[in-house]
């Protein structure tokens, strides 16, 4: 028979470590350079679906990478709020063409942050769902940074 | 119980130098199927250029460079990214090149520091 003191303390041991996994499984990791960059790295899951997040803050820009299950680099695109009204331009750099995933999470990106940004994604057309859904948790993850401009 | 974390797929190093007077800092991510590499002196990307290994069965691979973003009248960056992608192919891999410089001068002395720093840098990511 396990006394209860012990029960207790085994059924508190178990939720720590639960917490902690929790905790790991959605590591971020963020490295900051001497010089002002900052790199934050973290995965998370979406509908059996893994997206992996890179931010790199530099002093007047910042690159983001959104991967879909893998590692690969996916389609380039450059936004900006353009003068004199601040609307937002996007551009496609590499493999692009106007109907991709990247272009319209660049964009919005842009809106919502006011930000000055380079975006490598990779994930796959038509996937409205996996798209508002990495984009909500990169503006999300901007905006707990710190790095957003604030709106006017 | 073994936890095992799963670690982020892409890996990353950074270095901060002095090049000429100017405080150089460069970023080396490695995607499974490109490099990145930031190179920047004015705190934004700047110019960004993708380099590739052609396709084909020759003994001596050739390569494609262009600037897909910013300056384009300066053969110097064009030629960085064409030494980093051609260095990047010896040393085995088949992966493409996306690197962005943001530099306050492009004056040859720069530019090969900035080749010798990211090839000293890159097994770090591979």
């Amino acid at each position: 028979m396990v006394p209860n003191d012990l029960k207790e303390a085994i059924s508190n041991g178990v939720e720590t470590s639960t917490q902690s996994i929790n905790q790991l499984t959605m590591e971020e990791q963020t490295s900051q350079d001497d010089g002002g960059v900052q790199i934050t790295c973290f995965s998370e899951v979406s509908n059996e679906v893994t997206l992996h997040f890179q931010i790199i803050r530099l002093q007047k820009q910042i690159y983001a990478w959104i991967g879909c299950n893998s590692a690969k680099f996916g389609y380039l695109y450059a936004a900006a709020p353009t003068r004199p009204s601040n609307t937002v331009s996007v551009t496609s750099l590499i493999g692009g063409a106007s109907d991709n995933t990247g272009s319209g999470v660049a964009r919005r990106l842009v809106l919502k942050t006011g930000l000055n940004i380079i975006l490598a994604c990779d994930i796959p057309k038509n996937s409205p769902m996996l798209e508002a859904d990495a984009e909500k948790r990169l503006v999300q993850k901007l905006i707990s940074l710190g790095y957003t401009k604030p709106k006017m | 119980m073994d936890i095992s974390v799963p670690t982020f797929p892409v890996r990353h190093s950074s270095l901060s130098l002095d090049i000429e007077g100017n405080k150089t800092e460069i970023i080396i991510s490695s995607y499974e199927d490109h490099f990145l590499i930031i190179v920047t002196q004015i705190g934004s990307m700047g110019t960004i250029l993708h380099a590739r290994k052609d396709e084909g069965v020759s003994i001596h691979p050739t390569f494609n460079v262009s600037v897909t973003f910013g300056k384009r009248d300066e053969p110097m960056l064009v030629a960085c990214a064409r030494q980093l992608i051609e260095q990047i192919s010896a040393s085995g891999y088949s992966k493409g090149l996306v690197l962005s410089l943001g530099l306050k001068d492009h004056s040859v002395g720069t530019l090969k520091r900035i080749v010798s720093a990211v090839i000293e840098k890159l097994p770090v990511v591979t």
